[in-house]
């Protein structure tokens, strides 16, 4: 990459009057990137990537580049609050620290005291790097109930691939795969894990085939040897039928398959209950294109699936990742130079360690929410939100009586979110930890003012698993703001675990790297640590699984009452499965695709992002727009059987006339009052939630694909 | 001579648009003023192939620029090392380059009444520093600064 390291440090010093720069590590996503800090007068003057980081050499994207815009942001919450009069007026009081703490304290004392550890419900969204520190403030207080995104968000990645494989497979770019299959993922402008945009760039450039898996047009499916553009929800039958094409044309690794796989005959039986004829009827995908993309992808070498959440929001969540799974080892691809790689960490205590989930208690571990019905989620501490809900509302199978959101705003990420407003107007007491007054946070209690990446020290993709660490140094600090990782220490004294944590944060970090010989002051002399890079693992100790093998057919599913195989299972909500609703709901409405300079409900305030992108787009084809009466820019009315939102149309010939593409996680910051105009657009409106529309292992809530209508807002029809 | 240029590989654009806030951490143009956008163009079918590609859209620094004739203030001149460089101060906001630029590369700040465009960040190079949207930023690599001698070797 040498090419490519600009970025002359002395010289931008010079020309800008700078004082400092600082390496840190960016976390504006679900990944991280070096990056170079750049100070004058104390304060953020510029932020430039790091030309010397393995993961983004030098380069960075819009969000990371627009942090300073964030810490300083006029609106950011800089002291704690609390709610004046009735919760969700709007009306605040600023109160100091201990105030807060105790005041959280107190309730969850006595909430544990009257109605048990499992009545508090600990939330993050997607996670700012504070994973470790929520689930081990929960497990030692007693509560086996953590609400995050991980049942349909990262978490079946790893909770699939520890009973498939042992360890999540990352696509190992450095060694540059010679084809990659890009399946529901654009990692090039989303927020992927490990990974990002500048090291997949530079495989295709070095001439990796490409083949892309998306109902819509990315600029990726554009570029691609191979574009499959199947029915959305359909991907399971879809890898079905490329499994069908390899392992009938023998395009698979034989001695890998002979020597590492477990349950190969069940699973030669299953793929072969999918040929290529159902297939194409399934997937809308022709069986020539499908075949096609097998042999390609079966026969170049090293080959690699980059994969992503849009496949676990769905009712194949579980399966969906499974059959990637079957993909990348079926062609020898697993833990090969260049292809999938199971990396280690470097010998320090692991972010599973940190949890302390060994803390929590048998009795206390049975009581976990769903954890009977969705078992694989359970096994993992995964929980479904509406067995949250549903705890709240109709108190079963027991009462919750508190939720404390870090970083996360449910009320627009989470799925039917009516039925999640009304559990947050009804549960006792919330607590929220965020850089601003969200919807969720104007709910809440108590609102404590969370510090971001460039106000703490942290042990940076600490939860990754391209086996790097990085120091993430704290560079300012904002009026009072705390890392939530300096919060819940202090106030896991206040609650009695004291014994378990630590007299500052820092001594937590110590820790964590003790066994590596260092301290945090050690470590934050280097630019990163990783762990030791050794191939084919597998050969000399196996998988890290019950059979020591790779597992197509999964035998703790199997022991969990489910099917081991994996397979498809029809949307819950499409033309097929409720061809009576088609009639009246005749789209098929994909969600969540990805725009430059949002995370998910993030970033709206920010000006150089929302600036990127104005207002919430809905995609439609011409052909369709024009029969529903819709032209480019109207605001459009989209409507499910649970509800309708608005946003804009742009007309769009990338995907199915019979596909209508939206976006999630919108909110108007802009909007003053304690609305923020929080169900005007956003699409969990329209979503369901329902058990029996989830994965049935997983939890996974089908929020990718639903069926909608759609007409032209009539006039007036906004605000 | 020496001569400065971006050069753009279109192909590799991604349309994830962090030029464009590079741009704006260096330039602080006013919200909504780009001075290089990132358009999409198409889908088309091309060659039997529903195509679609992104354009990285700023000023080419024309040979002979057609907004230097047609700005009654001279506000905007070539200098000698080819740079087309525009003075605000001196804009006056009658909005005759934006007609005459044939690559809308030129935007215009309502706000403060002024045209704006790319300078190349000449203060930038001036001090040896490579323009910010061209600083290893993009994670394409499709954005490149090229600085060479025009001369006849």
């Amino acid at each position: 990459m040498t090419d490519f390291k600009y970025s002359n440090v002395e010289k931008e010093m010079a020309t800008y009057g700078f004082d400092r720069v600082v390496k840190s590590h960016c976390r504006m996503c679900h990944g991280g990137c070096g990056v170079l800090v750049y100070m004058r007068n104390g304060k953020i003057a510029k932020i430039a990537g790091d030309p010397d980081c393995p993961i983004n050499h030098g380069t960075l994207c819009s969000k990371g580049l627009a942090s300073t815009q964030l810490v300083y942001h006029p609106d950011r919450l800089t002291h704690p609050v609390r709610s004046v009069g009735s919760r969700g007026n709007g009306q605040w009081e600023q109160i100091s620290w201990d105030e807060a703490l105790d005041c959280i304290a107190e309730r969850i004392l006595a909430y544990k005291a009257d109605f048990g550890a499992e009545s508090i419900v600990m939330g993050y969204g997607t996670g700012r790097e504070n994973e470790g520190v929520i689930y081990r403030f929960a497990n030692l207080l007693g509560s086996p109930n953590v609400l995050t995104a991980g049942h349909f968000c990262y978490g079946p990645r790893i909770a699939t691939s520890i009973i498939t494989c042992g360890t999540n497979p990352i696509v190992d770019y450095e060694n540059h795969p010679q084809c990659i299959m890009v399946w529901g993922n654009n990692l090039v402008i989303s927020n992927p894990d490990c990974y990002k945009a500048e090291p997949f760039s530079v495989s295709l450039a070095k001439g990796a085939k490409l083949i892309a898996v998306d109902p819509r047009l990315t600029r990726i499916a554009a570029r691609a040897d191979v574009w499959l553009q199947p029915r959305p929800g359909t991907d399971a039958a879809l890898a079905l039928g490329m499994l069908n094409v390899i392992v009938n044309e023998e395009l698979y690794d034989k001695q890998f398959v002979k020597d590492h796989v477990h349950g190969w005959e069940p699973f030669v039986q299953r793929v072969n209950e999918y040929p290529l004829k159902k297939v194409e009827k399934i997937t809308w995908v022709a069986r020539e294109k499908i075949r096609e993309a097998a042999r390609l992808f079966a026969t170049t070498k090293p080959a690699a699936v980059q994969w992503g959440v849009a496949i676990e929001q769905q009712i194949n969540c579980a399966d969906n990742d499974r059959l990637l799974m079957a993909l990348m080892g079926l062609t020898g691809n697993i833990d090969v130079p260049g292809g999938q790689v199971l990396f280690s960490t470097p010998k320090i205590r692991n972010v599973g360690y940190f949890c302390a989930h060994r803390m929590l208690p048998d009795v206390q571990r049975e009581k976990r929410l769903g954890g009977d019905r969705f078992r694989l989620a359970g096994n993992f501490a995964i929980i479904n939100p509406k067995c949250v809900w549903d705890a709240i509302l109709e108190e079963k199978p027991y009462a919750v009586k508190m939720l404390f959101f870090i970083s996360s705003n449910p009320l627009v990420t989470r799925a039917n979110a009516k039925e999640v407003y009304r559990a947050l107007e009804k549960v006792d007491f919330i607590a929220v930890s965020d850089f601003f007054m969200t919807p969720t946070a104007e709910l809440a209690d108590i609102v404590l003012p969370a510090a971001s990446w460039l106000e703490m020290d942290y042990i940076a993709d600490y939860w990754k698993r391209h086996g790097y660490i990085f120091p993430r140094r704290k560079v300012v600090q904002v009026g009072k703001c705390r890392s939530d990782h300096e919060m819940l220490n202090d106030l896991a004294h206040r609650v009695g675990q004291g014994d378990h944590w630590w007299d500052n944060f820092e001594q937590a970090l110590d820790w964590i790297l003790e066994p590596m010989g260092i301290t945090w002051q050690d470590f934050k002399q280097m630019d990163y640590l990783r762990g030791e890079v050794i191939n084919q693992k597998y050969k000399f100790k196996g998988f890290s699984t019950p059979s020591r093998k790779f597992e197509l057919y999964a035998s703790l599913l199997e022991q969990w009452g489910y099917d081991p195989l994996p397979q498809y299972r029809e949307p819950p909500e499409s033309p097929y499965s409720t061809p009576e609703r088609f009639k009246n709901y005749p789209y098929i409405l994909i969600t969540g695709r990805r725009s430059p300079g949002f995370f998910h409900t993030e970033n709206r305030q920010i000006p150089w992002l929302r600036e990127l992108h104005r207002d919430p787009i809905v995609e439609i084809h011409p052909r369709t727009a024009k029969k529903e009466n819709i032209t480019e820019g109207d605001w459009v009315v989209i409507e499910s059987v649970r509800g309708k939102v608005r946003q804009r149309a742009k007309l769009f010939e990338g995907m199915d006339p019979r596909v209508v593409s939206a976006e999630h996680a919108w909110w108007f910051p802009e909007k003053k009052g304690p609305a923020h105009g929080w169900d005007e657009s956003n699409i969990n409106i329209l979503t369901d939630n329902a058990y029996e529309t989830c994965d049935p292992a997983m939890g996974a809530t089908s929020v990718r694909t639903l069926l909608c209508r759609i007409c032209p807002e009539p006039e007036g029809g906004g605000s | 001579m020496i001569v400065e240029a971006i050069r753009i590989d279109h192909q590799a654009c991604w349309g994830c648009k962090t030029c464009e806030v590079a741009c704006k951490q260096e330039n602080r143009a006013a919200d909504g003023v780009k001075l290089i956008a990132v358009q999409e163009e198409g889908p088309e079918i091309i060659d039997g192939k529903l195509n679609f590609v992104f354009h990285v859209n700023l000023c080419r620094h024309c040979d002979e620029p057609p907004c230097v004739d047609a700005c009654p203030d001279a506000a905007i001149r070539k200098r000698s090392d080819r740079i087309v460089v525009m003075d605000s101060e001196m804009c006056t906001g009658c909005q005759a380059c934006i007609e005459a630029c044939p690559y809308d590369a030129i935007d215009f700040d309502p706000d403060k009444s002024i045209a704006q465009k790319c300078n190349l960040c000449h203060h930038r190079i001036e001090n040896r520093l490579i323009p910010a949207c061209a600083d290893n930023i993009c994670p394409a690599h499709c954005i490149h600064f090229l600085c060479y001698d025009s001369a006849p070797s």
